[in-house]
């Protein structure tokens, strides 16, 4: 019976590292082009979801489907705030460039609570429950999408980063700023696109999570700080990084009701952030500086 | 006469005195009943609500405070406090953020602006902060809704309380299992516990499992899963549950972990006689009732509850549905409403806002007149409210979700037959 409980806490915390991973790599794409730690991440998250909620409850249509339409609202929303805000920090030094965005976020988050009030929220869509069953180990079909798309999403990004014109301009800009204005590349509308599909990635986990939690406006906070450790395990500003940072931080929080009492969960994972930092500051896919 | 004085050319000292003196008297008399000297409307008393209005617990926080104010609103509504010349009760808002320090400061903020009492505060920890500001500022505290027995074991002058204490829930939580395996013919023989790692939810796990120890009952609790507030997973929990092949949950949840945990027991097919929770909010919020369906079913809650048959609680429950459209007083917000009704009582009694006699007055309450379940409200030598009872609640199909929770024990109270053991989740159609 054991195997079953520990193969099954396996299977549910590689699915849950996924999801980890897929709201991480928005903040990890956003911090390696321009070196600001997106605090407003988990609120921008949020705002996703009560976006895809809102379509499910007014239109009928399910979460998977409205993801495209959520990212593009979350698109645009960070693409506004990197113009009109992020823009004017980049500068700054890094103790003032976290203000402007934890302001961001508290804005979005009591926009949140004044539009849609403070009740948690869980409406049943077409695969909130569905299960399929290997044996006597339990696969969450939502966990399993959202993890599928995760990995899609993950390597999407990847692959527009390498190939596209605008992905060689951001990685560009990301590696050196003065270096790709000298070659004309604008880097300000760099910098809103970077930042916009950082914040798109995050819309879309938040679309993903609707089947899987219930809502409410205070949920922003939490996810900003389990991005954070995942993008810190990873390796800071790498894509794959955040995606294996999840991965690694959503197994072990899970294996470790095994041994552990659950309030501890967050001891585990942030007593690995402690190591890791120890042992390779970078870390684990992390470059050199 | 009295026409043509007033519209006269002259209108001498006394004719004025005389006219505006029994108009003054007649206007006084068919307001307050009584003849009193005209005055200027008495100043409002000002009561402090602090209540957890954001962060995890906001929906319940929300509701509470609306539960403090509908009875504010009825009381002024009613005349006010008559025996100060029909003083208005104002509720001045505290926000304690489900943060003890953050409750200690508001509530600190309220008395420097003037507030004569307090009410509040839902979580336990957040209260026992009031309580010792309370005590230094010597202002009345009521606890509207706070479970935990500590809160009013430290011998607090100022402090009382009208919700059944973590003593009261797991003794009556277990006489309620007790009568219902004894009439059903069951023997369940394994339970798990679970509960939030907060004061409270540790508090009333502990608590209940102490209690089901002594009752004798012939069930072992083989497993006890703690988990911080505001979870956002719980597979992995669940997934224990499982393994421990319990016939009883007895979970002590939020309305956010409350959700999670049932769509999970689904998925991961635990097969349960029943959920019973020992007393916790997260089975009969509204929100939580209409979102999970049918799976919610059966789920039953020992919780402090309105009396639904009584007339204060039909006509105030009404009051509340039209002022906040979708929610219903319930046994939270239910109690918030009996807390200001206490006050406005030991007030009326007091005739003053004079901190030693109000507290006199509260010490003499004798409220038979509530809308909860339960006897006349009392308060003992430490504060708590002596006839403070539970009942047994469950969810039952209904096609309005809104009509889905029923009080099923005491029987006195009951206003539907339990249905227990419950049919499995997934058998039902």
């Amino acid at each position: 019976m054991n195997t079953d409980l520990a193969l099954q806490l396996g299977v549910q915390g590689v699915l849950l590292g996924g999801i980890y991973g897929l709201i991480a790599i928005g903040l990890s794409l956003i911090f390696g082009v321009m070196g600001v730690i997106n605090f407003a991440h988990g609120q921008m998250m949020v705002m996703g979801m009560y976006i895809s909620y809102w379509i499910f409850v007014l239109l009928g249509v399910d979460p998977y489907i409205s993801l495209i339409v959520v990212a593009a609202a979350i698109f645009l929303l960070g693409y506004l705030i990197q113009s009109s805000v992020v823009n004017r920090i980049l500068d700054y030094p890094e103790a003032m460039q976290v203000l402007p965005l934890v302001a961001v976020g508290l804005i979005l988050e009591n926009t949140v609570l004044l539009l849609w009030g403070p009740d948690h929220r869980s409406p049943q869509t077409s695969l909130s429950l569905e299960t399929i069953w290997m044996g006597d180990v339990m696969v969450d079909v939502s966990r399993l999408i959202a993890f599928g798309l995760a990995i899609i999403i993950t390597i999407s990004i990847f692959i527009f980063l390498k190939k596209s014109n605008t992905g060689k301009c951001i990685r560009a800009a990301a590696d050196n700023r003065m270096g790709a204005v000298l070659v004309g590349i604008k880097v300000n509308r760099i910098n809103n696109i970077s930042f916009a599909l950082g914040a798109a990635t995050t819309g879309a986990a938040g679309a993903l999570l609707i089947p899987l939690m219930p809502l409410s406006p205070h949920l922003g906070h939490d996810f900003t700080l389990t991005a954070f450790v995942v993008v810190i395990l990873g390796g800071m500003g790498n894509l794959i990084g955040a995606l294996v940072g999840g991965l690694i931080l959503g197994t072990a929080e899970s294996l470790s009701t095994l041994i552990l009492p659950a309030t501890l969960k967050q001891v585990v994972s942030f007593s690995i952030l402690v190591i890791i930092m120890l042992f390779r500051p970078q870390g684990l896919l992390g470059g050199k500086k | 006469m009295k026409e043509k004085n007033l519209t006269g050319k002259r209108i001498n000292r006394r004719t004025f005195l005389k006219v505006s003196g029994a108009v003054g008297l007649g206007v006084t008399a068919t307001t307050f009943g009584v003849p009193t000297l005209l005055r200027a409307a008495p100043s409002p008393i000002k009561i402090g609500s602090i209540q957890p209005a954001t962060g995890p617990l906001a929906v319940i926080g929300q509701g509470q405070r609306q539960g403090n104010q509908l009875a504010a609103d009825y009381i002024n509504s009613m005349g006010g406090i008559k025996s100060m010349g029909g003083a208005k009760l104002e509720l001045m808002l505290g926000d304690s953020e489900t943060k003890a320090e953050v409750g200690r400061s508001e509530a600190d903020r309220l008395i420097k602006d003037g507030a004569v009492m307090l009410i509040g505060a839902f979580q336990s920890g957040v209260s026992m902060a009031i309580a010792t500001l309370a005590e230094q500022r010597q202002v009345p505290f009521v606890m509207d809704v706070a479970a935990l027995d500590a809160i009013t074991q430290k011998g607090y002058k100022f402090t009382f309380r009208v919700f059944p204490t973590v003593g009261t829930f797991g003794r009556t939580a277990c006489d309620y299992v007790k009568l219902m395996v004894t009439e059903k013919k069951v023997s369940p023989k394994r339970a798990v516990v679970t509960n939030t790692g907060d004061p409270f939810g540790k508090g009333q796990g502990e608590n209940f499992i102490e209690s089901f120890k002594k009752s004798g009952l012939p069930i072992e609790i083989v497993d006890h899963i703690t988990y911080p507030l505001g979870i956002h997973d719980l597979s992995a929990e669940i997934a224990r549950i499982k393994a421990a092949k319990p016939d009883l949950l007895f979970p002590v949840c939020r309305p956010g972990d409350s959700m999670i945990m049932t769509r999970e027991l689904y998925k991961q097919r635990v097969p349960l006689m029943g959920i019973i929770s020992p007393g916790s909010p997260g089975w009969y919020e509204p929100t939580v009732v209409k979102d999970l369906g049918k799976l919610i079913y059966y789920v039953m809650d020992n919780a402090p509850w309105f009396h639904p048959k009584s007339k204060l609680y039909q006509d105030a429950n009404k009051a509340f549905s039209k002022k906040y459209p979708g929610s219903y007083l319930d046994g939270n917000s239910g109690y918030a409403y009996t807390g200001i009704l206490v006050l406005a009582d030991a007030l009326e009694r007091a005739g003053s806002t004079k901190p030693e006699k109000v507290l006199e007055a509260i010490r003499g309450t004798n409220l038979k007149n509530h809308p909860m379940v339960g006897d006349a409200i009392k308060f003992g030598e430490n504060g708590d409210n002596i006839n403070a009872a539970t009942a047994m609640v469950q969810v039952l199909p209904d096609p309005d979700p809104m009509n889905r929770v029923k009080v099923v024990l005491p029987k006195k109270f009951a206003e539907a037959d339990y249905v227990f053991p419950a049919p499995q989740m997934w058998e039902r159609g």
